[in-house]
């Protein structure tokens, strides 16, 4: 659900990212300053064939574009923003043949530093499969 | 899978495509063995870059290579017969991945009955810079 010109900016980001793209990740929605990004049921990225379960490497790659993409919305300007640390806690096996969304949380903003975190859900499931925690630099585009 | 590794284990070395798995093959992952030493390969594409300007590779492929090596070694160096379940990764980033090639290795830190903890390495040029570690915690027995 696209609501205004900055969610636009959002699904452009999204779709910018080469990888994220190959991987189907789609902009979903924004809250407050929480977004949801989704990854539809694809059988490319399943760890077997045929087990309908998405690979713990696509469930990472899932909450690092979103954990990136809420730092970026936190800048009106375009920043350079680096990942220094992501952690990924896996709570349950994907349901099989189940989409997964992300739903951000944006923990604090320092001077150089963005702290974020994220949840990953399957569908309308209301317990989340995996957690991200992440800490992003964030620099202007001049500096190195 | 298993019967995979099995024939893999008598070769004393291959570079063998991990077509196995459907995510895998999408990623570009190959499995290297040379002087008794296992190293997992992301052939660089196009379709891992996460950053256009100027063109690096994406983070989740880089974390993704790493669990997939620390995954590769556990089942290596053991007599599991099932794929152990993934409890958590820490991943540390100290370079920009370039779009070239990406290798990594794991060794295996700790094992006990129950769960394993495992530290992983990825470089791409240079092996002495390396461009991200990671500790991955895996659960042996459900």
């Amino acid at each position: 659900m696209i609501r205004d010109p900055g969610d636009i900016e959002l699904n452009k980001l999204v779709l910018m990212i080469p990888h994220a793209r190959r991987m189907g990740f789609r902009f979903l929605e924004k809250t407050g300053d929480s977004l949801v990004i989704e990854m539809p049921y694809n059988p490319e990225l399943e760890v077997l064939p045929r087990s309908g379960l998405m690979a713990n490497g696509a469930i990472t790659t899932l909450l690092d574009t979103a954990l990136g993409a809420a730092v970026y919305d936190q800048f009106d300007a375009y920043r350079r923003i680096v990942t220094l640390d992501l952690r990924v806690d896996f709570f349950e096996k994907p349901r099989p043949f189940s989409s997964v969304t992300v739903k951000t949380r944006c923990l604090k903003v320092t001077e150089q530093i963005v702290y974020v975190q994220g949840d990953a859900f399957c569908s309308d499931d209301s317990s989340a499969i995996a957690h991200g925690v992440a800490v992003f630099s964030y620099a202007d585009m001049e500096e190195g | 899978m298993f019967d995979f590794l099995d024939k893999l284990k008598t070769t004393p070395e291959f570079d063998q495509a991990l077509d196995i798995s459907p995510y895998a093959r999408m990623m570009g992952f190959r499995l290297r063995r040379k002087d008794g030493a296992l190293t997992t390969v992301m052939k660089y594409h196009g379709d891992l870059i996460g950053s256009p300007f100027p063109p690096s590779l994406h983070g989740g492929t880089v974390a993704s290579l790493l669990e997939m090596t620390a995954l590769m070694q556990l089942i290596w160096d053991t007599k599991i017969r099932h794929i152990p379940r993934t409890i958590d990764i820490t991943i540390d980033y100290l370079r920009r991945g370039m779009p070239e090639d990406s290798f990594a290795r794991a060794h295996v830190f700790r094992q006990g009955r129950r769960f394993a903890t495992l530290h992983a390495e990825a470089w791409q040029s240079n092996p002495e810079k390396p461009v991200a570690t990671a500790m991955v915690h895996f659960q042996l027995v459900d």
